[in-house]
């Protein structure tokens, strides 16, 4: 992930703020998406991911900061590049008396789509989103996870360039939400996608994160840079043959951090865990205990998720104890 | 693709999507229709046009000689007022008009001899206790008239009773009845109007004209309101659809819907319920067009400027209720006090209303041209104001 603009960047985004009243929604966000990137924007509810995305689309203004969708400033979007720009919204927005195809074959005429060529891209996308055969139901007749889908279709028929979407899988069976994020990574291989969604588990199947938390960008990286970078080292579980006191281990050199979910299991992160292993069986048998098993440790999606709220929210407490002395010197 | 077929293709996609939409609820579309003929029907059945008799108490004071029988008094009134008791006691009747059994109370003077004869007049006493101002209008004519009539029937009684057969008055020789003293004038009316239309009739053009205006505000307002409740607006923020577009194609299906309705209305009217078409069908075709442009842009602001689908159906009731009372449809704007009439001129059905009763009853020509004018530039100005607002809705949110 990049934060410096290159001028094939479809989205950047810097210093954006944009507060209701009192509130602020989004407190200076920056970053850019490269062209063919699926970025996910990964938050809870609240945390700012909708509007920043309204902002992005150009249907709500940012109070604040700049921002740049293929080049133009939302607020003032040509037609053609409205027309290169496709957007999902949160809810179902659309028409529950129009069939399937009507309501994809609408969202394409307003994007200017003649109708010999609507006639095939209906069908297109329809196909793409397995909803071809129900095309002539209506779509208040359609299960929830069909309606997702039909709005993932409205989404895609003209071919857009960027595409927004709003929490693709909310309500979603897990299965449904696989074969939605199968889709969404075959479309960005031709195109830009920006998916927000709650779920962290879905972080894993993007090529970029960006932790959105109270409105600010917390991190912003590949999963896997995440997942490493989050506890500044390697991962190791160990599992003893008895007993130990976890705590002990901390004076073997590299380690940085010990927890200990159990009295035979301890998880550690090491500088260099390959340097380590020996000296932490040594330290290991010092306690009259054996190892069982050392391994690498791959923390779930939803550890570190937790793991960097938890540091953004003590970095958080830090700058704001630092700020109340000084403003009651002042 | 050009940019013109470009816009040809998102204007006619909002139409069809909005027909295609209407299509998919015939339930709501036949209420629509259905719902102002049975009114029509309900007012053609239950009203028969002519004024009840006023149910009336007679005050006849004991010694003043006066007949005591209530068939005597019958033949009064000429069938404007029914005669429901005779009783000497004033404040026993009182109560009668205030309970409401009689609705008027007729007091005979009990002095009629004695003022004669000292060459005075007698008062005869009516009074009525009518809160509607239609009803106490009537009534107070029905007591001038009452008052005609029985001072007719006393000199008439008067001069028979003395022997008098005929005066002389004027040339020498020419003997004058006494009923031509008493009534020398004889009324003579006539309706110089080219039909004298039912009342039925004369009402069906107002009904087709209010039945318009409330059909094209309903479908409008509602159909803008569930685009920005339901989020849909978002969807053409992000397009590259325009406000204008999307007005156009909105307009051109509820005018297309509006104007089918008109034409099943109209033949409706004619062909079953005899209502009388004078005017030609063309002009009846450009009355309905403007009447409907006019009511589309009323219904579309309601729609824009209304947060919700209750609160948009409130102030299409609203502009009904305000339509039947001020239009014209029941009371002539010539009755309403200054103020209240810039309120009627404002409404589309106003002209409507007038504009249609005059090309269906007389044929046209008996409405001055401004109406139609009027009426052109109120549509042309709900229009820009619809456009300005749906523009602004439209924008991203500040």
């Amino acid at each position: 992930m990049t934060v410096t603009r290159s001028v094939a960047d479809p989205i950047h985004v810097k210093d954006v703020f944009r507060s209701f009243g009192d509130v602020v929604a989004i407190d200076g966000v920056t970053m850019t998406v490269p062209q063919g990137a699926l970025l996910g924007l990964i938050g809870p509810s609240g945390s700012g991911k909708t509007t920043l995305v309204r902002m992005l689309t150009g249907t709500l203004l940012p109070t604040s900061g700049e921002i740049r969708v293929l080049g133009e400033d939302p607020r003032a979007f040509q037609r053609a590049t409205r027309e290169r720009i496709g957007y999902v919204p949160q809810d179902f927005v659309l028409y529950p008396d129009l069939t399937a195809s009507e309501n994809v074959a609408f969202v394409a005429s307003l994007f200017g789509i003649g109708w010999w060529q609507r006639r095939k891209r209906v069908r297109q996308v329809l196909e793409l989103l397995g909803l071809w055969d129900v095309r002539d139901r209506l779509a208040r007749d359609l299960s929830g996870g069909m309606r997702r889908r039909l709005e993932v279709a409205c989404g895609l028929v003209h071919e857009p360039d960027v595409l927004f979407i709003d929490e693709p899988t909310a309500g979603v069976d897990p299965m449904l939400s696989r074969e939605i994020w199968d889709e969404f990574r075959r479309l960005s291989e031709t195109r830009t996608l920006l998916v927000t969604t709650q779920s962290v588990e879905e972080a894993e199947l993007c090529d970029h994160v960006a932790v959105l938390h109270r409105g600010r960008v917390i991190a912003l990286d590949t999963p896997e840079a995440l997942r490493l970078g989050i506890w500044g080292g390697e991962v190791v579980e160990i599992t003893t043959e008895r007993p130990i006191d976890g705590e002990a281990l901390r004076a073997v050199p590299g380690i940085t951090r010990i927890r200990q979910p159990g009295p035979r299991k301890i998880i550690l992160v090491a500088d260099d865990a390959g340097a380590a292993t020996p000296l932490l069986i040594e330290a290991v048998r010092v306690q009259n205990s054996g190892v069982a098993s050392i391994d690498p440790y791959q923390p779930s999606f939803s550890e570190v998720f937790a793991a960097i709220v938890e540091r953004a929210e003590k970095e958080r407490e830090r700058v704001e104890g630092e700020r109340a002395p000084a403003g009651r010197a002042a | 693709m050009s940019s013109l077929a470009k816009i040809l293709t998102r204007v006619t996609a909002v139409t069809l999507k909005e027909l295609r939409e209407l299509a998919r609820r015939p339930a709501a579309i036949a209420s629509l229709m259905l719902g102002p003929l049975i009114v029509v029907a309900l007012f053609g059945l239950g009203y028969s046009g002519t004024h009840r008799p006023f149910d009336a108490v007679i005050v006849v004071p004991a010694d003043a000689g006066y007949p005591a029988d209530i068939e005597t008094y019958r033949q009064l009134g000429t069938g404007a007022i029914h005669v429901v008791r005779i009783t000497p006691d004033a404040e026993d009747a009182h109560r009668l008009l205030r309970s409401g059994e009689a609705r008027l109370l007729i007091a005979l003077p009990n002095d009629l001899r004695a003022r004669l004869e000292h060459g005075e007049q007698a008062s005869l006493v009516v009074e009525w206790n009518e809160m509607d101002p239609v009803q106490a209008g009537i009534a107070q004519a029905t007591a001038v008239g009452l008052v005609q009539e029985v001072n007719r029937q006393l000199l008439k009684t008067a001069l028979t009773s003395l022997g008098i057969e005929t005066v002389s008055v004027g040339s020498p020789g020419v003997k004058i009845p006494a009923e031509v003293v008493a009534s020398p004038l004889k009324l003579e009316a006539r309706n110089t109007a080219p039909a004298s239309p039912t009342f039925v009739a004369f009402f069906a053009p107002a009904i087709l004209a209010l039945v318009l205006q409330h059909l094209a505000i309903t479908l409008t307002a509602l159909s803008m309101i569930r685009e920005r409740t339901s989020g849909a607006m978002d969807l053409y923020r992000v397009s590259p659809v325009q406000g204008l577009e999307l007005l156009v194609g909105k307009y051109l299906a509820y005018g297309v819907l509006t104007l089918v309705i008109a034409g099943f209305l109209v033949a409706l009217l004619t062909v079953p319920l005899n209502i009388p078409l004078v005017g030609d069908r063309l002009a009846l075709s450009r009355l309905v067009l403007l009447l409907t442009f006019a009511s589309l842009g009323l219904g579309l602001l309601i729609s824009l400027v209304a947060d919700s689908e209750r609160q948009a159906v409130q102030l299409a009731m609203l502009v009904l209720l305000a339509s039947m009372f001020f239009s014209g449809f029941i009371l002539p704007i010539d009755e309403f006090r200054e103020p209240v009439r810039y309120v009627a001129y404002a409404l589309p059905v106003t002209y409507g209303v007038a504009l249609f009763q005059d090309l269906m009853l007389r044929g046209g020509g008996g409405v001055p041209v401004w109406y139609e004018v009027a009426l052109l530039a109120i549509g042309v100005v709900l229009f820009v104001l619809t456009a300005t607002r749906l523009r602004a809705t439209m924008r991203a949110t500040a």
